[in-house]
């Protein structure tokens, strides 16, 4: 069995690398998968918490959490989309409408 | 109401086939709306069934039958209330007041069948067959209902079971539920002609001014559910209820009743509610002979006759005499009122319109006399202290027969007027079609003046230029005559048609007299000045077939139809022996009788008497402008008889209205609510009866009454129609023949109109006469009103809209949008910017509920 605190701690190195990610990568699909990586690093603390613990919740909340992260992606892509009609970029320094 | 469960006493086979007669008409609704629809434009159904005409009189044939087996059924039987209830509409459970108990109260349709119940069956089932049968011959011959008189027929069925309904339903919710469909049915029937804007504004108006009196009649309904916990005649007029009403809350009885009596004053268009009734002459004649002699205004009259029983109670002895007064003296004052305008109107079918409020005035004045006389005199069998009643045959004949006269004038008035309406329509039927035919030699004319003269000559007459002026200006070349090349650009300049040559060749040749190819002025001047004479003097579109003005001398020509309105006005009249009479003298008589008592009665006893003499002049004044006398036009001359689908219900109604004296004598003058005053048992059979009638009216043996009866029928009959004789009418033109009859009628009119003819012109012009002809102003002072009232509080309700309750909203809105453009400002628009604070921010928390926590 390996020490809850390896997976946590590893847990917590992915969930770093996608907020980095998330904070210096300008094109937006790798902000997307940045936010991914940091979906499945909590997910991956809920399943181990769930196999420490011997409790089945946290693995139905890893599920949800699959499940809703799919659709978020597709929402994603298509506002990617949306947003390449309009501006002819995906970089997202050029999309600063909120700005006034 | 009635439900399943109670106990029904079911009499006789025909009250239980008794429903048919309203679902009879009602299901022909569907039948008829649906095959209209269907066959729209087939031959068969337009030639063979008259458009739904033949379906919808076989219905309402069938319902006549049942109605009237169920009369002799009635009859037969000598009075008495029939119950039948056997449909149970919906149950509903509600809380009792104080305890924890649920009572049930059940909803459902019943039959309550008493005299008034069957007096107004056959009058309603009776002309609603008559009025059918002249609808054929008036609708299915004008070719402006062509291909649209399914929906007329549809409609007709529908307000007659709406009628019948209202008549043989046995609580006040079903009364009010038919009473609503039928004022469903006149907006549409009244609205027939919707493309007119005036029909579409008359039937407005008919629905909403009815409908300020439906909400009275709900709140009074409501109250009177209040006290009862029902509105089935089998409670509300349970002796043992009302007493027990009577004893607790009898002032608020009397407001519930009063509150219906404002409901019977908009359906039977009484003053202050009348406005709407002339201007319901916008539907077509059969419509206007059905609202006004068949059903809906007799709807308000039913109505009030329905309160008896409250009225009549021992308990109630004194209680309700002031509202007994408010109806009577609403009732003269309409009659008064309503006479007076008609005195101006030319429009046929509006002199008689006017007659039918005058009219109705009086029978709510007989019930209002009826009504104070059961309440205040002791006319029951027992006194309330169970003794036995000294006075009680005394009382109860007099109560009996005043109640009487005003339901048999109920009777007579619906018979005659549903003639007169009937002959109205023949008559202007026969106007406009004789104008239609004469009208078509002009046509052919007409449509050969081309399109550009005729523009041409209204331009000339809008700009008040002659034709010699226009000539002037358009001869550029001043030889005297134009081309044309000079004619076109004339045409062009005023801005008419910019023609081609080939077509200005056409117009030429229409007014170049002498072919040379140009135009000289008397050319022109022949031309256009005929156009402009048709112009000036009305247009054919304007005449007006119902105006009295464009007829006269019709006796000769129309001899059936001047025969029914000769007889139908005397009925109206109250001419001696002829329908109308009998029941217009025991109205007039009993409310001498309460004046006699009451003074303030003197003011309804002075107006019907009043209206006596008013009534004979205006009755006469239409039939002697329209019948005798020589043909004010043309259009007059060339009228012919009607056809026979008219000729049949005139002549039936001819006869009913010559028979008053025959149903006087059976006993019509005291119709009576109870069974000991039946047909025909009081006084010796028939010959007994017409001998106690004749002697009643004309040798009464009390002087007040002897002088009285006279008093009336010199007024009503000779006074009036005096005038009427010397001022209208006259002769017919020589060669004219008449029948044997008219002889007599026409001599009269001539002798006197040369003897004592008078100019009236004066009092013609006067400032009542043109208040007269305004309808006294009211309807201008309504429509003030609602501008002044309505409108000025709807448009500070509007205010008060957008500044209070949308303000409100807007400022909220308002002040979150500055606010959030001032923080935009603050920030750069970036994601990643938004991202970075949320982490930082999410950081900051944890740290420092770790820090506390820890």
């Amino acid at each position: 069995m390996i020490d809850p605190a390896w997976v946590s701690g590893l847990s917590a190195l992915l969930f770093v690398i996608g907020l980095a990610g998330a904070f210096t990568r300008k094109n937006a699909i790798i902000v997307l998968m940045c936010i991914e990586l940091m979906l499945n690093a909590a997910n991956m603390q809920f399943a181990a918490a769930a196999v420490h613990h011997g409790d089945t919740t946290g693995w139905v909340y890893t599920i949800f959490a699959i499940a809703i992260a799919a659709s978020e992606v597709a929402i994603g892509l298509a506002i990617f989309l949306a947003m390449y009609g309009q501006h002819e970029s995906i970089t997202l320094d050029d999309v600063n409408v909120l700005k006034n | 109401m009635a439900g399943s469960g109670s106990s029904e006493i079911v009499h006789s086979t025909a009250a239980q086939y008794a429903p048919w007669i309203l679902l009879l008409p009602m299901l022909a609704f569907p039948i008829i709306l649906y095959l209209g629809k269907a066959l729209n434009g087939n031959k068969m159904w337009k030639d063979t069934l008259k458009e739904g005409g033949l379906i919808a009189l076989g219905f309402m044939g069938a319902s006549l039958v049942l109605s009237l087996w169920l009369v002799v059924d009635f009859i037969g039987a000598y009075g008495g209330t029939e119950m039948l209830s056997d449909w149970t509409w919906f149950t509903s459970s509600m809380w009792a007041d104080g305890d924890n108990a649920v009572s049930t109260v059940s909803f459902g349709f019943g039959i309550h069948i008493d005299h008034i119940t069957v007096m107004l069956l056959f009058i309603a089932s009776f002309l609603c067959l008559l009025i059918n049968t002249f609808a054929i011959g008036y609708m299915n011959t004008d070719p402006i209902n062509d291909n649209r008189n399914h929906r007329f027929y549809a409609e007709f069925v529908l307000f007659c079971s709406g009628m019948l309904g209202m008549v043989l339903a046995d609580s006040f919710l079903w009364l009010f539920i038919f009473w609503e469909l039928m004022g469903l049915c006149s907006y549409l029937l009244i609205g027939f002609y919707y493309e007119r804007p005036s029909a579409a504004y008359a039937a407005k108006k008919a629905f909403l001014t009815t409908r300020v009196g439906d909400v009275f009649l709900m709140v009074g309904l409501a109250i009177l559910w209040d006290l009862f916990g029902s509105l089935d005649y089998a409670v509300v007029f349970d002796s043992h209820n009302i007493e027990a009403v009577a004893n607790n809350s009898a002032g608020t009885l009397a407001w519930a009743l009063g509150l219906m009596f404002i409901g019977a004053v908009g359906k039977s268009a009484q003053f202050p509610l009348h406005v709407w009734l002339p201007d319901a002459m916008e539907g077509p004649t059969p419509v206007s002979a059905l609202i006004h002699a068949a059903t809906m205004v007799n709807a308000g009259l039913y109505l009030v006759a329905r309160m008896f029983p409250f009225f009549g109670h021992e308990a109630m002895h004194g209680e309700l005499a002031d509202l007994a007064f408010i109806i009577a003296a609403i009732g003269g004052t309409t009659a008064v009122m309503a006479a007076a305008i008609a005195f101006v109107q030319h429009d046929l079918k509006k002199v008689l319109a006017y007659s039918t409020m005058s009219q109705l005035a009086y029978i709510f004045t007989g019930l209002g006399a009826a009504l104070y006389l059961a309440n205040t005199l002791h006319w029951h069998k027992y006194l309330p202290d169970g003794t036995t009643n000294p006075e009680y045959y005394v009382n109860h004949g007099i109560v009996i027969v005043a109640f009487g006269a005003a339901l048999f004038h109920l009777f007579n008035h619906a018979m005659a007027k549903g003639m007169l309406f009937m002959a109205s329509g023949a008559v202007i039927h026969e106007v406009h079609h004789a104008h239609h035919h004469l009208h078509h030699h002009d046509d052919d004319h007409g449509h050969s003046d081309p399109e550009e003269l005729v523009m041409l000559a209204k331009y000339l007459n809008d700009n008040d230029q002659t034709v010699y002026e226009f000539f002037k200006s358009i001869d550029l070349d001043g030889s005297g005559d134009i081309d044309m090349f000079e004619f076109q650009k004339a045409l062009t300049a005023s801005q008419i048609a910019n023609l081609p040559p080939w077509e200005m060749t056409a117009l030429v040749k229409a007014v170049d007299l002498n072919g040379d190819g140009r135009l000289n002025l008397p050319e022109l001047d022949l031309a256009l000045g005929r156009i402009i004479s048709d112009l000036d003097h009305g247009h054919h579109d304007e005449f007006d077939a119902q105006s009295m003005e464009n007829m006269g001398g019709l006796a000769s020509k129309m001899p059936i139809t001047a025969t029914a309105m000769l007889v139908g006005s005397l009925s109206i009249m109250g001419f001696p022996l002829i329908g109308g009479f009998w029941s217009k003298e025991g109205i007039i008589a009993n409310t001498w009788r309460v004046a006699l008592e009451d003074p303030r009665f003197f003011y309804p006893a002075l107006c019907v008497l009043l209206g006596a003499g008013m009534t004979g002049f205006y009755m006469s004044r239409m039939w002697l402008k329209t019948f005798a006398g020589s043909p004010k036009g043309e259009v007059a001359a060339h009228v012919h008889p009607t056809n026979t689908w008219i000729k049949i219900p005139l002549f039936t109604l001819t006869f009913f209205s010559l028979g008053g004296v025959i149903l006087a004598s059976m006993g019509f003058t005291h119709w009576a609510p109870d069974i000991e005053y039946g047909l025909m048992s009081d006084h010796g059979g028939f010959i007994g009866g017409f001998l106690y009638e004749m002697e009643h009216v004309f040798a009464n043996s009390k002087p007040f009454f002897f002088i009285l009866t006279y008093i009336a029928i010199f007024i009503g009959a000779i006074v009036g129609p005096g005038i009427a004789l010397s001022l209208y009418g006259g002769a017919l033109d020589e060669g004219e023949t008449v029948k044997p009859w008219f002889t007599p009628v026409l001599a009269l009119n001539a002798a006197v109109k040369g003897r004592y003819h008078w100019d009236n012109s004066a009092l013609a012009g006067s400032g009542f006469a043109t208040a007269l002809s305004n309808r006294l102003y009211f309807d201008h002072y309504y429509d003030m009103a609602m501008l002044k009232i309505v409108a000025a509080f709807s448009n500070k309700a509007a205010e008060a809209d957008a500044s209070v309750i949308d303000g409100t909203v807007k400022t909220i809105e308002r002040t979150s949008q500055d606010i959030s453009t001032k923080l935009r400002a603050l920030t750069t628009g970036s994601a990643r910017d938004y991202i970075l604070m949320a982490a930082v921010g999410t950081l900051a928390l944890v740290g420092l509920i770790w820090g506390v926590v820890a």
